[in-house]
Formats: C-alpha cells, sequence, structure tokens
C-alpha cells in the first residue's frame, strides 16, 4: 500500500502522462493548502504567548480579523500584523521563522501535499509556492519541500529592520495571479500547461491563471465555485493531532512497555539464561505496547531481516516510534549504538535496560573510538547493530545526510548491511511529542548490501540515500 | 447562388421563423422584468436596447413595410402591450393592444452620413416610450453614401439585449429574394382584454388563498432557525458578509468618467475581425466575453493615458452565467468587478479579466437581485427604484451576444453588421460585443456629459480594437 488516496494516486498518475519539463508551472497556495491550518496563527500565538502584543493591538487585530470575515477587506489584518512588526529585526524574525517550523509548522505538512509536490518534480516541471504569506513562513517549508520558487508578499526591510510596509502588494486573490503571471513570463513558463493548487475563496483568480487549476481541502465558497466551473477538487488527509484517547493510549503502552521488560528478564532470570531473558523482554516490551496505541506495522521484504544475520540495519529516522518499531522487527539479538545524553531519557531508559546499547560519547572521540572497537566485536560474536545513520531526527519525512560510521562498522566487522525504510513514523508520532497516535506503519527492507571497505565506500552511501529517497518517493507495492 | 443551397438557406429559414412564432410564449412578465419595467425612469434609468443594423442597400419601403407586417403577426409580442394592476399585487400582463398601427412604430428618414445617422438614433433612443403601446420602435435611415441602416428600439420587458439580438437573427432571411407564403403565427387565443381593476383583485385573491402555505412555510423556517440557531446565524452572516463585498469591494469610479447624467447619448461603432480577437481570448485562457471587457478596459487605458490621469482599475458591470462557467447558460447575473486599467499587454489584461470574473462565484449572494425581485415587486415602484440604485453602479457595462451565425438579409438587402446600444443605467458607458458571422460588431453607448474628450475616446477605443485585431 502507499498510503496515498485514490483520488490523489490518479491525480500523480495525470501529472506523469502530462506534458514534462520545466515549461511546465506548478504553484501551491501554503496556508491550507500544502500545510494543515494557517502559519501566521502560529506566528501570532508565538506573539501573545511571549506577550509581545499590547491589549489594544490584541483587540484592533480581533476587530480587523472579524470585520475581514464579515466582507470588509480582508486583507487589512495582514497589514495590521506588519506594521506591529515595525522595528522588528529581520534576522531574528527569519530564526523565529525557523524555530516555529520545527517545532510546530513541519508537523502540519500533509503527507499527500508533499507526494503531489515531488511528482511535480520527478516532472521536471517548476515547483513554486505562490501565497500571500511572507517568506519567514513560506522558506523553511519550501526547502523541506525542495521547492526553489517563492512567489509571495516581500516586506521592506531598512538596516535588518522591518519598516512595517509591504513591497508591492500583498499577494492575495487577484495579486497573487497577477504575481504568478508575472514569474511565468519570466521563467519561461506555459500557464495553459501549468498546474495551480490552492484551498481559499479568494484563490479563484490565481487557480484560474493556470490550464489545470485544483481546488484543494477547499473553503466552503471556493467549493462551489469549483462545483460550478467543472474544476477538480482534492480531499487530502490532514496530519492527525494526539488525541486524548491516542494520550491514553500511549501512557498504557509505555507501563506495558516497562512491565513487559520486568516479566521478561524475570523469566530469563528464573530460567537462567540471560539472552532469552532479553530476548523475551525486547518482545513483550515491543509488540504489546504497540497493539494497545493501536500501531501495527506493514511489512515489505520482511524474510531480508532474518538472511543476514549478524548484520547492521540502517534505517532513517523521524519519530521516537522508530525504535519500538525496529525493536519489533528485529525481535531477538540486536543492540543499538546511541548518543550518551539518550541514556536518561525515560523513552530510552526501558529499551536500554534490555538491549545494553553501546553508548557514545560524542564530545570524547577518543572514548567514542574505543566504545566502537568493543561494538565490532559484539557483532562479530552474533549480536546485530540497528544504526540512525542520520544520526538525528529529522522533523519532517524528508531524508538527512548519512553518517559513515555505521558503515565503516560494517568494514571492520565484515558483515552487510541491511537498509530499513520507515515512511510514515513521523505521522504517527511527531518529532518532540510523546503521543503515539494509532495507523499503519509502512516498512520496506531494501536489498542487504555485503562486502563493505573503505575505497569505494563514499559512493556506495550515496547510491544507497538515493535508494532511500526513491523508496520514499514511490512506495513500491 | 446555387439553388441546392437556396433551398437549404430557406427551410433553415422556416425553422428559425417557427421559433420566432413559439417566442414570447408567456403572458406574464417575470420578477425581474417587472422590477425593471415597474422602475424604469426613462432616460437615467432606461431599459432601452437599440439596435443598429447596417444594410448594402436601401430595401424597398413597401417590401420593408410588409416584411415588418408580417413579423408583427408572427412574433406575437410586437402588437402586445402592458397592462398593470391597478396596485401592485400581481405581476403585470402581456395583452393584444386593440389600436396597434404598424405606422405608429415603423417610419424611414433621409440622412446624409453614419454620423448623422449615429447621432439620429441616439435621440430616437433617449425619447421615452409610450407605456400604453407595444413596447417598440424602428426607423429605416436611407440616403447613407454606403447603403442603409435600420435602427430599431425595443423595451427591456419585450426583450433584453440578448432576445433582442435572437429576435433579430430569427426574423431575418438567409436569402436575398423574397420568400413566398411565409409561416404566419397561429391565431392564438389572446388573453381576454386584460382589465388593470381585474388583475389586481385576482392577484390579491392568489395571494389569499396561497397564504395559509405561505405562513407554513415560514413558520417551518422559523422553526429550523430556532432549532439550529448557530447554524442560521452563521450562513445570514456568510451571506451578508457576500453581499458588502460585492456591494462595496470593486474599485473606485475613476474622476475621468463623471460627472455622469444619463441624459447625453452619443452612440460609437466598431468593427473587427472575430478570429484575433478569440486568439487573444485563448491566449489568456479566457473566453470571448473577457476579451470584450479587456478590449474596452484597453481602450479606457488609452484614455486615462491621453488625459494624464491613470487610475490602477475602474468598476465594470458583467454578466456571469449562474450556470456553469463556460457554457452559454440562460441565467445570468449581473455584477460589478474591478477591471485592471494598469496592464498593457493585452493576454495578460484578458487573464486577470477572467480571474475577477470567476471571483464572483464564490459569492453566494450573486443572485440576490433575482432572489429580491418578487418582494421588492410588492412594494411601491419607488422601492424597487432605489433597490436598483442601491446596486452601485459601475464606469462600464460590458456584455457579448452572439449574433447571426451567416450572412442574413432584410426585405432583399443584406445585413452587414449588427450592433448594440444598451443603456446607460448610471454607467458612462455601455458597451456590447455581437458576433456576426466572422465579424465582431462592438456598440458603445457613451454619457457625453462624463466625458470630457468624446473624439479622443473614440479613437482610443479604435486604437484598442487594432491592437486586438493583431
Amino acid at each position: 500500500m502507499s498510503g496515498l488516496s485514490t483520488a490523489v494516486q490518479e491525480a500523480i498518475e495525470a501529472i506523469e502522462a502530462g506534458p514534462q519539463g520545466p515549461s511546465v508551472g506548478a504553484f501551491f497556495d501554503l496556508d491550507g493548502t500544502l500545510v494543515a491550518g494557517y502559519t501566521a496563527a502560529t506566528f501570532y500565538g508565538d506573539r501573545l504567548k511571549g506577550r509581545d502584543v499590547s491589549p489594544a493591538e490584541f483587540l484592533r487585530t480581533v476587530v480587523t480579523a472579524v470585520d475581514g470575515e464579515l466582507g470588509g477587506d480582508p486583507t487589512r489584518i495582514a497589514h495590521v500584523a506588519f506594521s506591529a512588526m515595525r522595528g522588528e529585526s529581520e534576522e531574528a524574525f527569519a530564526d523565529l521563522g525557523e524555530r516555529l517550523f520545527r517545532s510546530k509548522i513541519a508537523g502540519t505538512i500533509r503527507r499527500e501535499s508533499r507526494a503531489l509536490v515531488m511528482a511535480h518534480q520527478r516532472a521536471g516541471h517548476t515547483v513554486a509556492v505562490a501565497s500571500a504569506a511572507t517568506k519567514y513562513q513560506i522558506a523553511p517549508v519550501a526547502r523541506d519541500l525542495g521547492v526553489e520558487h517563492l512567489v509571495c508578499t516581500q516586506l521592506v526591510v531598512g538596516d535588518g529592520q522591518f519598516t512595517g510596509a509591504t513591497d508591492g502588494p500583498m499577494l492575495w486573490g487577484r495579486h497573487k495571479a497577477s504575481g504568478v503571471r508575472a514569474f511565468a513570463r519570466e521563467h519561461g513558463v506555459d500557464l495553459a500547461e501549468s498546474y495551480a493548487y490552492g484551498n481559499g475563496y479568494e484563490d479563484v483568480a490565481f487557480l484560474s491563471s493556470v490550464g489545470h487549476p485544483t481546488a484543494l481541502n477547499p473553503h466552503r465558497d471556493l467549493r462551489a465555485a469549483a462545483a460550478r466551473l467543472g474544476w477538480p477538487v482534492l480531499d487530502l488527509s490532514d496530519p492527525v493531532g494526539g488525541s486524548l484517547v491516542a494520550a491514553g493510549r500511549t501512557l498504557a503502552a509505555l507501563a506495558t512497555m516497562n512491565a513487559g521488560v520486568g516479566a521478561g528478564l524475570a523469566w530469563g532470570a528464573a530460567r537462567g539464561n540471560l539472552t532469552e531473558g532479553r530476548n523475551a523482554a525486547v518482545r513483550l516490551a515491543t509488540r504489546l505496547p504497540m497493539a494497545l496505541a493501536g500501531v501495527s506495522v506493514d511489512v515489505l521484504n520482511e524474510e531480508r531481516l532474518w538472511t543476514h544475520r549478524p548484520a547492521i540495519f540502517v534505517a532513517n529516522h523521524q519519530s521516537a516510534l522508530d525504535i519500538p518499531v525496529l525493536g519489533r522487527l528485529l525481535d531477538r539479538d540486536f543492540t543499538i549504538v546511541a548518543k550518551k545524553e539518550a541514556r536518561w531519557d525515560p523513552r530510552a531508559m526501558v529499551g536500554s535496560v534490555v538491549i545494553d546499547p553501546a553508548w557514545i560519547d560524542r564530545s570524547d572521540s577518543e572514548s567514542a573510538r574505543a566504545t566502537l572497537d568493543g561494538v565490532v566485536e559484539r557483532i562479530r560474536s552474533g549480536t546485530s547493530l540497528m544504526i540512525f545513520p542520520e544520526g538525528t531526527r529529522s522533523a519532517t519525512p524528508v531524508l538527512g545526510p548519512f553518517r559513515k560510521g555505521a558503515f565503516h562498522l560494517a568494514a571492520q566487522a565484515g558483515v552487510p548491511v541491511v537498509p530499513i525504510v520507515l515512511r510514515n513514523t513521523g505521522e504517527l508520532m511527531r518529532r518532540n511529542s510523546l503521543v503515539l497516535n494509532p495507523g499503519v506503519v509502512d516498512v520496506c527492507v531494501l536489498e542487504p548490501e555485503t562486502d563493505w571497505s573503505t575505497d569505494d565506500m563514499s559512493e556506495r552511501i550515496a547510491a544507497l540515500h538515493a535508494k532511500f529517497e526513491e523508496t520514499l518517493a514511490r512506495w513500491p507495492s | 447562388m446555387s439553388p441546392s443551397s437556396s433551398s437549404s438557406s430557406s427551410s433553415e429559414d422556416f425553422e428559425r421563423w417557427g421559433d420566432a412564432a413559439a417566442w414570447s410564449a408567456g403572458t406574464e412578465l417575470t420578477p425581474m422584468q417587472t422590477l425593471l419595467w415597474r422602475a424604469e425612469r426613462h432616460p437615467v434609468q432606461s431599459s432601452t436596447t437599440t439596435v443598429v443594423i447596417d444594410l448594402d442597400r436601401a430595401p424597398d419601403w413597401d417590401r420593408f413595410v410588409a416584411a415588418t407586417e408580417w413579423g408583427t403577426g408572427l412574433v406575437r409580442r410586437l402588437r402586445q402591450h402592458v397592462v398593470e394592476p391597478v396596485v401592485p399585487t400581481a405581476a403585470p400582463t402581456w395583452a393584444d393592444d386593440p389600436t396597434f398601427d404598424l405606422g405608429y412604430h415603423l417610419r424611414r428618414e433621409r440622412v446624409s452620413s453614419r454620423e448623422e445617422m449615429l447621432a439620429a438614433a441616439a435621440q430616437v433612443a433617449l425619447r421615452p416610450f409610450d407605456r400604453s403601446r407595444p413596447l417598440w420602435e424602428g426607423v429605416l435611415f436611407e440616403g447613407l453614401p454606403d447603403g442603409a441602416a435600420y435602427v430599431l428600439k425595443i423595451h427591456h420587458a419585450l426583450a433584453d439585449p440578448l432576445g433582442t439580438v435572437q429576435l433579430l437573427s430569427m426574423l431575418q432571411s438567409g436569402r436575398r429574394a423574397h420568400t413566398a407564403r411565409k409561416p404566419v403565427g397561429e391565431e392564438q387565443v389572446a388573453p381576454a382584454a386584460a382589465d388593470p381593476v381585474d388583475l389586481a383583485v385576482s392577484g390579491l385573491r392568489t395571494d389569499v388563498s396561497t397564504l395559509p402555505g405561505a405562513v407554513r412555510t415560514t413558520a417551518r423556517a422559523l422553526g429550523v432557525a430556532a432549532a439550529r440557531p448557530q447554524a442560521v446565524l452563521a450562513s445570514t452572516l456568510r451571506y451578508g458578509a457576500s453581499l458588502r463585498r460585492l456591494l462595496t469591494q470593486a474599485a473606485p469610479p475613476s474622476p475621468e468618467l463623471s460627472p455622469r447624467t444619463g441624459k447625453q447619448w452619443s452612440f460609437l461603432t466598431f468593427e473587427a475581425p472575430l478570429d484575433p480577437i478569440r486568439t487573444v481570448a485563448r491566449q489568456g485562457g479566457g473566453t470571448l466575453d473577457d476579451a470584450a471587457v479587456a478590449l474596452v478596459l484597453g481602450g479606457l487605458r488609452r484614455y486615462h493615458l491621453r488625459r494624464d490621469h491613470l487610475v490602477g482599475e475602474i468598476p465594470v458591470g458583467v454578466r456571469v452565467s449562474l450556470a456553469r462557467a463556460d457554457d452559454l447558460g440562460n441565467r445570468f447575473a449581473q455584477a460589478i468587478i474591478s477591471g485592471p486599467l494598469s496592464i498593457d499587454d493585452p493576454v495578460d489584461r484578458v487573464a486577470a479579466v477572467r480571474g475577477e470574473v470567476l471571483s464572483l462565484h464564490t459569492e453566494r449572494a450573486l443572485e440576490v437581485l433575482d432572489a429580491a425581485a418578487p418582494l421588492v415587486n410588492r412594494m411601491p415602484s419607488f422601492v424597487g427604484a432605489s433597490t436598483l440604485r442601491t446596486a452601485a453602479a459601475p464606469d462600464a457595462f460590458v456584455l457579448t451576444l452572439p449574433g447571426p451565425p451567416r450572412k442574413r438579409f432584410m426585405a432583399g438587402a443584406e445585413v452587414q453588421g449588427m450592433y448594440v446600444l444598451g443603456p446607460l443605467p448610471g454607467a458612462a458607458l455601455t458597451a456590447c460585443l455581437v458576433t456576426c458571422g466572422d465579424t465582431a460588431c462592438i456598440g458603445v453607448n457613451v454619457d457625453a456629459s462624463a466625458v470630457a474628450d468624446l473624439a479622443a475616446l473614440e479613437e482610443c477605443l479604435a486604437e484598442e480594437v487594432a491592437a486586438f485585431s493583431g
């Protein structure tokens, strides 16, 4: 299964069947289209929390917002916000944008929107985000999606500070449409062959400037207009937020995990076989809690998990959920390499008792090397190793660069590397979230790779990285 | 002309004439027609459409009179007048005018130039109708250097501009020669000479008999509202917001197109090949309607530049189909868009107009005038008149009408162009593009009091027509 709705799959097939190349444009609205919800609200919420907002400004904002809803000028709210930013440093605001992206906005990018963006990128189309938002909201999202072009509202900056004015009109409604047309002229994009995706009632002019408009999760008035104009409508699923029930199930799962560890170890101790006890503990500590949390696993090529042991298993990393999922897949006779700081993380502690990780002190390379030498010994004696070569969790499903450590270990220990691609753990348990949402985790085990040596290591790592990306882009069925 | 094509064109004629006879079947005015009829304050709030038809020669007058006589017999409405109930409890009704006299409605005049003819046509249009007679008037202008012109003035209650062009296309002939034994309208049982008092009484009686039903419907609606106050409130607010946007969010009127009195009409006509205009429309992703709006805006842009007073946008009245946007449905709403004057490139201007027009489809209050018409009609006529005035007048109205697809003849004279000059309900100009075969006939009615330099405006519009023609 690919996890995309039939309608989205059909849309992607139509893109693949249509004209290719950079003369075809694909324009995506940001708020409500690429991401669920409003990024401006996230920024404003942050200002409110930081008490940067005076009661008078707050009142003015609310009145303007309500007036905009009731048929007044809906762009005035933005101008109120822009003028309130006068004198603020552009750099600090850009940093805030990055911070809010990692902590909040990254998790709201719709998976199916990402799939559409990637389909256009594979077709070689000129992809752009077209939005009334500012680049501080858009740039981190665009970078994460690999989108180079922004067609957006520009704020005037003088001496590194905002002046409170915009450079040109706010790219809303007709101005977004004319911005897109101007972009098309500059970049040699043929609008009649191009695509646009938007959700707001003000997006009609923007959508109508291309030959292939799509109303994506449309506002009710855009939905009515799309029906009248015969435009396709796509309804994408939103990233799941943590519900109370999900939180309760997560707690139960954590408790079970601990109980499982205890029971498994006790059983091992009673039988006088510590290894068996550990393996039992892993099984109890992963299967039961995941079942309780409503998480199941759908594995492609499961047999490859067993054909090459001992091995070094490498996987991409988006979520704290990755560890129990991999624990459940590897099942027995494995350990992990973890950074020393993670030793006291409550989510890792239970596991650490069971699988006895090799803790690496990243600040001390001498001791790190010694630890890894010990790890090579353990691998040779039959314990497989699991490593996340990206080194850290990504905020989104975008793959980070691979570090070389795992592959050096494979060369030293003379064991194969088994690549495991995890597709949607980040959606079930977001970065920095303690809540696990129910769902199916898609896993694909790639062809194991043997005979690692330092000679061609960089090329092979690059090739493997490309395989991960390809698998994530086109999930095999 | 070969015999076969002549016979096929005459069988086509018979088919069209059959349609013409079936035209105008209803006896009551529709709510919208009623609103326009009762609210009329000619010429400032006028419902008069004037059609100027260029003919390649002056037709034989007797044959022309006979043909018109036949046409009024075929299309009964041309011999009927409107009867108003004494109090507005019912819609006005069409009834045969027992005093119908073709001589009152059709006459001929001699002019020596086209300009003179257009000036005379504007005067014909400015004179009010006798509201107790059939609502049309025709003048054949002879003595023009290259032929003749037939000017037909018609009231909106009888036919809107679209209906007028359809009617004329239907009545014209596919061949130059006379067609003997043309079909004549069936002797319909004309509605028994309608009496204003009877009409009011029967309207009242209908109201009374439907009252219990109306009360029940209202009570049910109130019940629903009481059960789901939030939903009703939200939807009312959304409707109100949409109405407010439609009434207030178009661009402010241009100072170069005021002050308007609505009492000095000036008729301008332009012709251009259709194909290049359609090409520009297609390049901009728009329809012929969008291109027509963009063309008029381009002319006004040139005029504003020449007056050294360019504004970014002006309010333009357009017709929006309430059916699917790209097919010619029968349900239309009038709405005002912000027409861009700042865009130089015709293709880009078409695209911008396209975006503005399609954006109207998100407005749930688009049909508000249609929805309000039946209610407003029960009020004294000044209510209707002020209702129409509330809909803020744009600087320009632009309309596109499909004319005859092929060559047509009137009493042996070939139709060479058909220009529709619409009324000026508060606007500085009204432009209509009629497609006649492969030609676009553009008629512009200008409020001469609103335009400081009429000759310059005519030149600017002509330059833009040339720019669209490639």
